[in-house]
């Protein structure tokens, strides 16, 4: 018989306390980055998107990372736990893959002067989320759950190939968007409040995967749970 | 034409907006299904 993960308290309060610190760390990030933070010369106060376009690429890579990891686990191991794991990270990276290209369409238009190119960045990062909503589409529309866990993790192994493509896209091909900053291609100013910003992000998201996991546990244990004994009681001559 | 971009804070705006909002929407669906789920429980 299949062994539902329990559903954790411990790990919801958990998740509320991080989700705190995230809060937090979000909201001093972005105030730095809208309030303190030098405009940049050529894109001027435009470029304060930074602050929230590029934490959320560097956290919507890991969290896809992450989902990665619980699919491989899962096939290995064949424990609930990562499935549900799976199915959190897997949105997270979704809804974060979706925020990327809106803040970056909104970025694009004042500094590009276009919403949306096909560039190899801009393309790849589409391809990337299409995947991965496949993957969320795959599972809605599949019921047993066995079959769902293992379609939708091999489904993961291979979408994941999207992830360094994006990452790299930059680099391979000749693309709009600018190669990955460094620290030492940024000024300090602008690194501080771009590094609280992510870590602020991180903790948000490890928060919600946390929080969205616990209800794919819930979930999992009524649809692995045995079905419930019935018996056909006749009532020999028990009416009238 | 001077390759500098002046103003544009409702971009600045926007993203940031967008993805508070979605954000905060996120997270308010998660309070719901948790919610559901432990009244579901105590039944």
């Amino acid at each position: 018989m299949e062994t539902a993960p329990a559903f954790s308290p411990k790990a919801v309060r958990g998740a509320i306390a991080a989700l705190g610190v995230g809060v937090l760390l979000l909201a001093i990030g972005w105030y730095v980055g809208l309030f303190v933070a030098p405009p940049e010369h050529y894109m001027g106060e435009v470029q304060r998107i930074m602050y929230v376009h590029v934490p959320t690429a560097w956290n919507a890579m890991l969290v896809l990372s992450f989902a990665f990891l619980c699919a491989l686990a899962f096939l290995w191991k064949n424990d609930w736990k990562w499935d549900a794991r799976l199915e959190a990270a897997v949105e997270m990276g979704v809804l974060l893959s979706f925020l990327l290209c809106v803040q970056g369409a909104i970025w694009a238009k004042p500094t590009w002067g276009v919403w949306w190119d096909w560039d190899p960045r801009l393309t790849t990062t589409a391809v990337m989320l299409v995947a991965f909503v496949g993957i969320l589409a795959l599972r809605h529309l599949v019921d047993d759950p066995r079959k769902r866990a293992v379609w939708s993790s091999v489904a993961t192994v291979i979408s994941y190939a999207s992830v360094p493509i994006v990452y790299f896209s930059v680099r391979w091909w000749n693309s709009l968007h600018q190669v990955q900053s460094t620290p030492q291609t940024v000024d300090s100013a602008m690194v501080t409040p771009l590094r609280i910003a992510a870590l602020g992000m991180l903790f948000v998201w490890i928060a919600f995967v946390t929080l969205r996991s616990q209800l794919a546990r819930r979930r999992l244990a009524q649809e692995l749970a045995p079905p419930p004994f019935t018996t056909a009681t006749v009532a020999a001559g028990g009416e009238g | 034409m001077t390759g500098i971009v002046t103003g544009g804070w409702e971009f600045v705006w926007a993203a940031y907006g967008i993805t508070a909002a979605v954000l905060v929407a996120y997270g308010l669906r998660l309070a719901v299904g948790l919610r559901k789920g432990k009244e579901h429980d105590e039944r």
